[in-house]
C-alpha cells in the first residue's frame, strides 16, 4: 500500500500476516502488520481462533461441572484456574478451608507459578534462537508434571481441586518429590541465567524492545509479572493475601523500563521467589482433614451414608443436584502466573451458574500488543509476543 | 509506584462518593461492594473515581455483560453491564454496574478513560450485544465476523451452530491505525486476506 509517512517520504508498505498458524505464536493468534522495509509501520490484532464457548457452556452445568473447563483456560498452570474459580466459588459460600488444604493449595499454585514462567521464558527464548535453555526448562517441567500425574492421574487437565476442598490427598512422598524438584528448577533456572543475564546476544535483542511504561500498563489494564516489568509493585499475594500468603517470606520483583528483558527477568526472579514459598509451605503442611465440614459442599462419609438417612440424603442432593451458592453476584480474584485471574460470578440460588465471565490475566496484555509493535523490528514481533505470555486458551476462552 | 498499598476507602466511604452520581448499593453483591448507577451517570462516575485523590481506581479490570431474562423473578431491566475496578495505589476494588433495557441496549463507551476498555467493550458487544457508543471500532473480538446474534443471551440456543466462511481482512482497521500515525494513504490497499473461500472452490455442505 502506498501512503506518505509523516515526515513526507512516499514509501510503499508491504502488508503482512503473522499468524494465525505461526510458529512463534505458540498458538492461534494474529497480527496483521504494515511494514516499512524490516520496520512495523503500524499492526493490529486479532483474536479468538481458540474460542470455544467457554462461558456459555458452564452456564449449561453445575458448579462442580466447570472445574474441567477451567482446566483449559490457561493449560501451562491449569491447576492456578482450578484454584481460581473454587476461591469465588467458595467465597460465595462463606466457608473456611481446613489448614491442610490451603497450604496444599499454596503448594500447587506457587510450583503451577513455576511452571508456567518455566515454559513462558523457554519458549520466549527459542524464539530469540537460543533452543537450550528450552531444554534446560523443559525437563525439570517434565518432573512436575510427573507429581501431577501421581497426584490427580492427570498431566495437563487436572482438575486437582473441588469446590470445598480438594480432589484427593497427596500420596506418600509427595514432600520429598516437590522439595527434591524445586531443587532442580532453581538449578535450571541459575543455568539459564548463566546463559542469558549477561549474553551480549540476548541483551541487545530484549532491551528497549516492546516497551511498555508504567501509566501505559495501567491504563491498559495490565496485571502480573507484565506490569511489575513496567515497575508497578503490585501483586495479589501481598496486596490482598489470601490462602495465608501474608505469613509466607518471599519479595515481588520488580523491573524498571517493562522491556522485554525486564519482563524475562521478572519471570526468572519469581520462579525462586516461588520456591521459596514452596520450601516453607511443604514445611508447613500438617495431618489434618482436607475437605471443610461444610454440608452443603463436602460429601459425608461412606460409613454416615450407609447408617444415616440424613447423610444418604445429602449424598444423593450433592451428586444429582450439585452445590447450591447464594443467590447474587460477585467478582473474586488470584495472582495468577500471568496475572489477575478474575470470575465475575452470578448466582440465582440453582445448581447451574446464572452467569460466570472469567477474567483471563493476558486479555489486556493482548489488547495492548499491536501498538507495542508500532516502530519494532518485525523480528522483535515474536520476542516481545513471548515475553507477554499469551495463552490463547485463556485469551480465547 | 513500588511504594507499599495503602489502605482503601471502606465500602461506606466509597459509597458516599458516589451517592451525589445516583449510585446505590446493588445488595446482590454481599461479598464484595457493587454500586449501580444510571447510564447517563457512567463516564462521570468512571472519571470520579478514577482521578478522585482518595479513590484512584485506575484499572479496568473487564467489562462484563449479564443478561437477566431468564433469572427467577427479576423486575428490573433485562441487561446489565459491570465494571470491575481495582487500584494500584489503595487496596480497595469496587464494580460499577449500568442496568440497561431490552429496547435501548445501549452505553457510552469509555474507551478514553480507560485504554482497557477498548477491546472488553467489543467482547461484550459481541458476546451479549450491548452497544457501546462512541467506540471507535466496535467490531466482534471473539466470535467471527460474520456470526449472527449474541451467544451469551439467554435466548441464543447453546447448541445453535453457524457456517462462516470468509476472514477479516482487517484492512479497514490497519489503514485506520496508520492515518491515526500520522501517515496520508495514497493507495487503495490490496487485501491480502479475506477472500471468499468460493474462489478456491465451492464449501462442501457437511451433513451434521
Amino acid at each position: 500500500m502506498r501512503v506518505k509517512k509523516p515526515d513526507g517520504e512516499i514509501v510503499d508498505l508491504m502488508t503482512i500476516n503473522i499468524g494465525p498458524s505461526h510458529p512463534a505464536t505458540h498458538g492461534t493468534l494474529r497480527v496483521f502488520a504494515a511494514l516499512d522495509g524490516e520496520t512495523v509501520a503500524a499492526a493490529v490484532g486479532e483474536m479468538g481462533y481458540l474460542h470455544r464457548g467457554f462461558e456459555k457452556m458452564v452456564e449449561q452445568g453445575t458448579y462442580q461441572m466447570v472445574l474441567p473447563f477451567t482446566d483449559r483456560l490457561n493449560y501451562c498452570s491449569s491447576m492456578m484456574n482450578n484454584i481460581g474459580f473454587c476461591k469465588a466459588a467458595e467465597r460465595m459460600f462463606g466457608v473456611e478451608l481446613p489448614e491442610r488444604c490451603v497450604t496444599l493449595r499454596v503448594i500447587l499454585l506457587e510450583l503451577s507459578r513455576m511452571i508456567d514462567h518455566l515454559v513462558c521464558n523457554g519458549a520466549n527464548l527459542v524464539d530469540l534462537g537460543a533452543l537450550t535453555n528450552f531444554w534446560y526448562f523443559f525437563n525439570p517441567r517434565e518432573q512436575v508434571y510427573t507429581i501431577w500425574e501421581r497426584l490427580c492421574g492427570a498431566r495437563l487437565t487436572n482438575t486437582v481441586t473441588r469446590i470445598g476442598g480438594m480432589y484427593r490427598d497427596v500420596y506418600p512422598g509427595f514432600e520429598q518429590e516437590v522439595l527434591a524438584v524445586v531443587t532442580v528448577i532453581e538449578d535450571a533456572t541459575t543455568e539459564v541465567l548463566g546463559l542469558i543475564e549477561r549474553n551480549r546476544i540476548f541483551i541487545d535483542r530484549t532491551r528497549n524492545v516492546g516497551t511498555m511504561d508504567a501509566a501505559g500498563a495501567i491504563s491498559a489494564g495490565w496485571t502480573g509479572p507484565c506490569l511489575r516489568a513496567s515497575g508497578v509493585d503490585r501483586d495479589l499475594r501481598k496486596d490482598e493475601p489470601y490462602y495465608g500468603y501474608e505469613t509466607y517470606d518471599f519479595d515481588t520483583v520488580i523491573g524498571t523500563t517493562g522491556d522485554t528483558y525486564d519482563r524475562v527477568m521478572v519471570r526468572m526472579y519469581e520462579i525462586r521467589e516461588s520456591a521459596k514459598i514452596v520450601r516453607q509451605a511443604v514445611a508447613r503442611l500438617k495431618p489434618g482433614p482436607l475437605n471443610c465440614a461444610d454440608a452443603r459442599l463436602s460429601l459425608p462419609s461412606r460409613n454416615q451414608v450407609y447408617h444415616d438417612m440424613e447423610a444418604l440424603i445429602n449424598s444423593f442432593k450433592l451428586i444429582y443436584e450439585g452445590v447450591r451458592p447464594p443467590p447474587g453476584e460477585m467478582y473474586d480474584a488470584i495472582e495468577a502466573a500471568n496475572g489477575e485471574l478474575g470470575f465475575l460470578i452470578v448466582s440465582d440460588g440453582g445448581t447451574n451458574p446464572y452467569r460466570i465471565k472469567v477474567r483471563p490475566p493476558c486479555f489486556t496484555q493482548w489488547a495492548a500488543y499491536p501498538d507495542m509493535l508500532t516502530g519494532s523490528m518485525v523480528a522483535d514481533v515474536a520476542s516481545s509476543l513471548g515475553s507477554i505470555n499469551i495463552i490463547a486458551g485463556e485469551l480465547d476462552r | 509506584m513500588s511504594a507499599p498499598i495503602k489502605p482503601g476507602l471502606a465500602a461506606d466511604a466509597l459509597l458516599a462518593l458516589l451517592a451525589p452520581l445516583g449510585g446505590v448499593r446493588d445488595e446482590a453483591d454481599r461479598w464484595g461492594l457493587t454500586v449501580r448507577v444510571d447510564r447517563e451517570r457512567l463516564r462521570q462516575a468512571l472519571t470520579l473515581l478514577r482521578d478522585g485523590a482518595d479513590a484512584r481506581f485506575d484499572q479496568l479490570l473487564d467489562v462484563c455483560g449479564i443478561d437477566y431474562l431468564s433469572y427467577p423473578d427479576w423486575r428490573d431491566p433485562r441487561f446489565a453491564v459491570s465494571y470491575p475496578l481495582k487500584s494500584t495505589v489503595f487496596r480497595h476494588r469496587l464494580t460499577l454496574k449500568v442496568l440497561v433495557e431490552e429496547d435501548d441496549v445501549a452505553v457510552p463507551s469509555v474507551h478514553d478513560l480507560y485504554a482497557s476498555a477498548n477491546w472488553a467493550e467489543r467482547e461484550c458487544w459481541d458476546q451479549v450485544g450491548i452497544v457501546f457508543q462512541g467506540h471507535p471500532n466496535l467490531k466482534r473480538l471473539l466470535n467471527h465476523h460474520e456470526f449472527v446474534g449474541h451467544p451469551l443471551r439467554k435466548d441464543y440456543p447453546c447448541q445453535k451452530r453457524q457456517k462462516l466462511s470468509v476472514n477479516d481482512p482487517m484492512i479497514d482497521q490497519l489503514t485506520a491505525k496508520l492515518i491515526a500515525l500520522g501517515y496520508q494513504v495514497l493507495e487503495a490497499p490490496v487485501a491480502t486476506a479475506g477472500l471468499p473461500l468460493t474462489t478456491h472452490g465451492p464449501i462442501k455442505e457437511t451433513v451434521s
